[in-house]
C-alpha cells in the first residue's frame, strides 16, 4: 500500500530480533524528566560545593601554610578551622547520606511500577521488540547513567572533603564519609537503582515502590556502615598507644587517621579493665576518682608506666582504597543480580 | 447508459473514511468516489440479516430503476466503512445477487448490474391490483383484521415459494399462521 | 490463508485458587472478525491476554498465527493488541506514541498513520492524555493497524465510546479486515452491534467457552420452535438449547436446520444472533462446539436463504 519502514517477510522462521539501539530514543524519552531532575539535582548541590568548597580551600591554604605543624599556634589554627567549617561539612556529609538511595529510588522504581500501574505495560510488552529485551534496553543505560552522575559528583565531594583529612578532623573511613568519596557513592546509587527496579516489579506502583527503595537501601547502608564495612579486612590490633589520630596517643592531629574500632585497657595480667577502675587508679591532677578519663596523652603515658596496656582495635587509613574496592565490588555484583532478577521476573511472570 | 466511473479518488488512497475527531462523523460519505449510484443503508433493528437488507435493497432500486444494468454496486470497502458491517457479509450479499442473475463480478474492477428484475407492465399492474382490493374487500368481510390478512398473506406466499421451488419441506408455518 | 489464528487446547488460567479460565478448547480460523462474548468476569480478558502472551497458562496450552507461541517473535510481529480502556503514556504526544510503535517494532507503516490521525482530527502534538476517550481509542487502533499485523485483538474496544465514536472505531476495524485481510478477535459484552460486525462467535460463560463457530453456521443450526406450551415437554429429547414457557406457549430454542421437520401445531422461525447468545448464556449447561477446525475465509455456499417472519 505505502511505504513501510522495513519490509520483511513475516514468514521467516527466525526471525531478526529489533535492533538493541532502536530502544536509546525510547528510554530517554520517558525517562527524561527523571534524568533531568537528578541532573538538575546533583547540578545545584556541585554549584554549592564548588562555592563553598572554594571558601573552605582557601581558610585551610593559611592552615597548611603554618609551621611548624605540631606547634600550638598551629593547633589552634586547626581546631579554629575545623570549628569554622566543620559543622557545615558535616551536614552536608548526613544530608548527602541519602542522596544515592533518593536518585536510584526516584529513577528506578518508576521504570516497571509506573507501566504495571497505570496499564502501559499491555502496550509496551505487546510490541515486536519483546518485553525481557525492553526491560533490559531500559535498565542498563538508566543504571550507567545515574552511576556515571553519581561518580562524577562524588570527585568534586572528594575535593571538598580533602582538607578534613588533611588536617586530621575525620578519618577517610568514618562512616559519614566513606560512601560519598571513591567509587562508594556511584556503586550505592546504583545498587539504589537496581533496587528500586526490583521493587518497582514486586509491589507494581511508584509510589510504596520509591518508599521501599529508599528504606531498603537506607537498611542497606546503615548496616554496611555500622557492622559490615569495619570487617572487609581484618582489622589491626596494636598496643602501641600511639595510632594515627587516636586522641590516647600522640598522634592526634595527623593528616589521614585511622579508623579507630575500639580501644580496651588491660591490666598487666591482660584482664579488661573498665572506665570506673582506671578512674579509682588515676591521680586527681589527671581527672581520676570519678568523673570521665580525660583523653589525653598524659593519662596513656600515667597508665602504661603503670603496668596498664591499651590495646586499640583499628583500620588503618592506608586501607580506604581497598576498602573502596571492596564495597564498590559487592554493591556492584548485587545490582548485577537485581537486574537479572527483574528481567527474569518480567521474562517470566508479567500480567 | 454510462457507467459512472468514479469522480473521486479510485480505491485505496485513503478515502472515504468518515471523519471524526470524537464527535461529528460524516453521514456514509461515500458518493465522493464509490463510483455507485446507490448508497445502502442498514436497519439495525428489523430483525432482518444484514445481508439480506444489502440484497433487497439492490432489488428496490432496480425496480424503482436507481440502478440500471451496467451500474457498479458500492466497492466493499465503502460499503463497510459507512456502515461498519463485517466485509464478509457485503461479499455475502453480493454473491447471493450473483446466484440470482442480477450481478457480475469483474475481478479487479467491482460487482456490476447485470439483468434487470422482470418488470411488470402497467396496465397489467392496475388489473392486478383491482383484483387484490376486491380479496381484500372479501376478507375484511369475513372478520380478518390487518395483521390476520397480512399474517395470512405471508403464509400463503410463503406456501406459494415453497410449492415453486419444489422443495420437499412440510407445511412449514403450519395451518393457523397467527400466534 | 488456511490457519489458525488462535488456538487452544484445555487451556485455563488460575488466580489463587480462582480458575478465571477453563477446559478452554478454540480454533478460529484466520480471515475472520471474530467475536468473544460473554458476561463480565467470564474471562474473556483473561483469554486474550493468554493469546498475546501477557500471562501464560496454568492448564493446557494455546498457539497463535498458526501455532506459534504467544510471546515469541514470530507472534508479537504479527500481533497487535489493543488493551481495555487503551492505555496510552499520557505525557506522550501521538507523535511520539507513533514514534515509539515505529522503534518498537519491525513493520510500521508511518504514513498510513499519519494520514489516518489526520482524517482523523487528532493533532500530532497534543500530549495523548489530553485526547479525549474516543481520540485515545482511535489513536491506539491507529498504532496496532500501522504496524501491519495478521492479527489485531481489541479487549473491549468500545465500551467507553460514545455511538458516533463507537461506528468510527469499528469502520476502521472493518476496513482493515476488508482491505488486508487482518484477522480481528475482539470481546465485548455488549450483543447489540455484534451481528453486523462478527462472523465468527466464541461464548463464554464463566470462564468456559459455551459456543464457537462461524455464525453462518451457528444461525442456520438454530431455530426457534414456537408451540403450545403441552406439548413442549415431548420434544425433550431435541437438542433443546433453552425453553420458556407460559401457560399456553412455549418457545423452545433448538439445534436444527432449515430442512428439520417441523412437528405440525409448531411454527419455526430462525434465530438472531443476539437471542442464540442470550439462550446459551442463560443455560450454563449448554454448549454448541464445532467439530474439527476449519480455516474458510468465505461465506458458506449458501442454500437458501433463512426465510424471516
Amino acid at each position: 500500500m505505502t511505504a513501510l519502514t522495513v519490509p520483511a517477510r513475516p514468514e521467516d522462521a527466525r526471525l531478526r530480533p529489533v535492533p538493541w539501539r532502536r530502544m536509546a530514543w525510547v528510554t530517554w524519552r520517558q525517562h527524561r524528566i527523571a534524568l533531568a531532575g537528578v541532573a538538575a539535582l546533583l547540578g545545584a548541590l556541585a554549584v554549592y560545593l564548588w562555592v563553598t568548597g572554594l571558601h573552605v580551600h582557601h581558610a585551610y591554604a593559611a592552615v597548611a601554610a603554618c609551621h611548624p605543624a605540631s606547634s600550638n599556634t598551629c593547633a589552634t589554627l586547626t581546631v579554629n578551622f575545623n570549628n569554622a567549617n566543620g559543622s557545615t561539612a558535616e551536614l552536608i556529609a548526613a544530608l548527602l547520606q541519602g542522596a544515592p538511595a533518593l536518585i536510584g529510588a526516584f529513577v528506578g522504581a518508576p521504570v516497571l511500577a509506573r507501566e504495571l500501574e497505570t496499564g502501559t505495560f499491555r502496550y509496551a510488552w505487546t510490541q515486536g521488540f519483546g518485553r525481557w529485551r525492553w526491560t533490559l534496553a531500559k535498565l542498563v543505560p538508566l543504571a550507567i547513567a545515574v552511576a556515571a552522575a553519581a561518580g562524577a559528583f562524588s570527585l568534586l565531594l572528594s575535593w571538598y572533603y580533602a582538607p578534613f583529612f588533611a588536617d586530621g578532623n575525620q578519618t577517610p573511613l568514618a562512616s559519614t564519609v566513606f560512601d560519598l568519596r571513591g567509587v562508594a557513592f556511584a556503586a550505592w546509587t546504583l545498587a539504589a537503582f537496581a533496587i528500586g527496579a526490583l521493587a518497582g516489579m514486586l509491589i507494581r506502583r511508584v509510589v510504596p515502590a520509591i518508599a521501599a527503595t529508599l528504606a531498603a537501601t537506607a537498611g542497606l547502608g546503615l548496616v554496611t556502615g555500622l557492622y559490615l564495612r569495619e570487617h572487609y579486612v581484618t582489622a589491626l590490633v596494636t598496643s602501641n598507644p600511639n595510632v594515627p589520630g587516636s586522641t590516647m596517643g600522640s598522634n592526634v592531629f595527623v593528616s589521614d587517621p585511622a579508623w579507630i574500632l575500639s580501644e580496651q585497657w588491660q591490666t598487666k595480667a591482660g584482664r579488661p579493665v573498665s572506665e570506673s577502675a582506671l578512674g579509682q587508679v588515676l591521680p586527681a591532677q589527671l581527672g581520676g576518682k570519678g568523673g570521665g578519663i580525660p583523653q589525653s596523652f598524659e593519662v596513656t603515658d600515667y597508665l602504661t608506666r603503670h603496668g596498664y596496656t591499651l590495646w586499640t582495635t583499628y583500620q588503618p587509613a592506608s586501607r580506604f582504597w581497598p576498602f573502596q574496592w571492596i564495597e564498590g565490588g559487592w554493591l556492584l555484583a548485587l545490582s548485577v543480580l537485581l537486574i537479572a532478577a527483574t528481567v527474569w521476573l518480567v521474562r517470566r511472570r508479567a500480567a | 447508459m454510462t457507467i459512472d466511473k468514479g469522480i473521486g479518488a479510485p480505491d485505496g488512497a485513503g478515502g472515504a473514511s468518515p471523519a471524526s475527531g470524537g464527535g461529528v462523523g460524516a453521514p456514509g460519505g461515500g458518493s465522493r468516489g464509490s463510483g455507485s449510484p446507490i448508497e445502502f443503508r442498514l436497519d439495525a433493528a428489523s430483525g432482518v440479516p444484514t445481508y439480506l437488507q444489502l440484497v433487497h435493497q439492490v432489488e428496490h432500486a432496480l425496480r424503482l430503476g436507481y440502478l440500471k444494468p451496467g451500474d457498479q454496486l458500492p466497492k466493499v470497502r465503502d460499503v463497510v466503512a459507512s456502515l461498519a458491517i463485517n466485509p464478509n457479509t457485503v461479499l455475502k450479499a453480493y454473491k447471493e445477487l450473483e446466484t440470482k442473475g442480477l450481478a457480475a463480478g469483474r475481478p479487479g474492477q467491482g460487482t456490476f448490474v447485470q439483468a434487470t428484475l422482470s418488470q411488470v407492465a402497467l396496465p397489467e399492474l392496475t388489473a392486478l391490483r383491482r383484483s387484490l382490493l376486491g380479496w381484500l374487500a372479501t376478507a375484511d368481510a369475513a372478520g380478518l383484521d390487518e395483521d390476520g390478512i397480512a399474517a395470512l398473506f405471508t403464509n400463503t406466499l410463503r406456501d406459494f415459494r415453497d410449492r415453486r421451488r419444489g422443495s420437499a419441506r412440510p407445511a412449514g408455518g403450519g395451518t393457523e399462521g397467527v400466534a | 490463508m488456511n490457519m489458525n489464528v488462535v488456538e487452544a487446547s484445555g487451556l485455563g488460567k488460575r488466580y489463587g485458587r480462582t480458575w478465571a479460565l477453563r477446559a478452554c478448547t478454540l480454533a478460529v480460523p484466520a480471515g475472520h472478525v471474530a467475536a468473544l462474548v460473554g458476561p463480565n468476569g467470564a474471562g474473556k480478558t483473561t483469554l486474550l491476554n493468554l493469546a498475546v502472551g501477557l500471562v501464560t497458562p496454568s492448564a493446557g496450552a494455546v498457539t497463535v498465527l498458526g501455532g506459534r507461541p504467544p510471546g515469541s517473535p514470530a507472534a508479537l510481529d504479527g500481533i497487535a493488541f489493543v488493551a481495555q480502556d487503551t492505555p496510552v503514556y499520557k505525557n506522550l504526544s501521538a507523535a511520539d506514541m507513533l514514534h515509539l510503535t515505529l522503534n518498537l517494532n519491525r513493520r510500521f507503516d508511518r504514513r498510513y498513520a499519519e494520514t489516518r490521525l489526520g482524517e482523523l482530527g487528532i493533532p500530532l502534538r497534543r500530549k495523548a492524555g489530553r485526547l479525549s476517550g474516543g481520540q485515545q481509542a482511535q489513536l491506539a487502533l491507529t498504532m496496532a493497524l500501522a504496524r501491519r499485523p495478521k492479527l489485531l485483538v481489541l479487549d473491549e474496544p468500545v465500551a467507553m465510546l460514545d455511538p458516533v465514536a463507537r461506528h468510527d472505531f469499528m469502520a476502521i476495524v472493518l476496513m482493515a479486515a476488508a482491505d488486508d485481510g487482518v484477522s480481528v478477535l475482539l470481546s465485548s459484552h455488549v450483543l447489540a452491534e455484534l451481528e453486523r460486525v462478527a462472523d465468527y462467535l466464541i461464548l463464554l460463560s464463566r470462564g468456559r467457552v459455551q459456543v464457537a463457530g462461524e455464525v453462518d453456521d451457528l444461525l442456520a443450526g438454530h431455530r426457534l420452535l414456537t408451540g403450545p406450551a403441552a406439548e413442549a415437554d415431548r420434544y425433550a429429547e431435541r437438542p433443546v438449547v433453552h425453553l420458556r414457557r407460559a401457560a399456553a406457549q412455549a418457545h423452545l430454542l433448538v439445534r436444527a436446520g432449515a430442512d428439520d421437520p417441523v412437528p405440525p401445531g409448531w411454527e419455526a422461525h430462525p434465530v438472531g444472533l443476539e437471542e442464540l447468545a442470550l439462550a446459551y448464556l442463560r443455560e450454563p449447561g449448554a454448549a454448541a462446539l464445532p467439530g474439527p477446525a476449519r480455516g474458510r475465509a468465505l461465506p458458506a455456499e449458501t442454500g437458501e436463504p433463512s426465510e424471516v417472519r
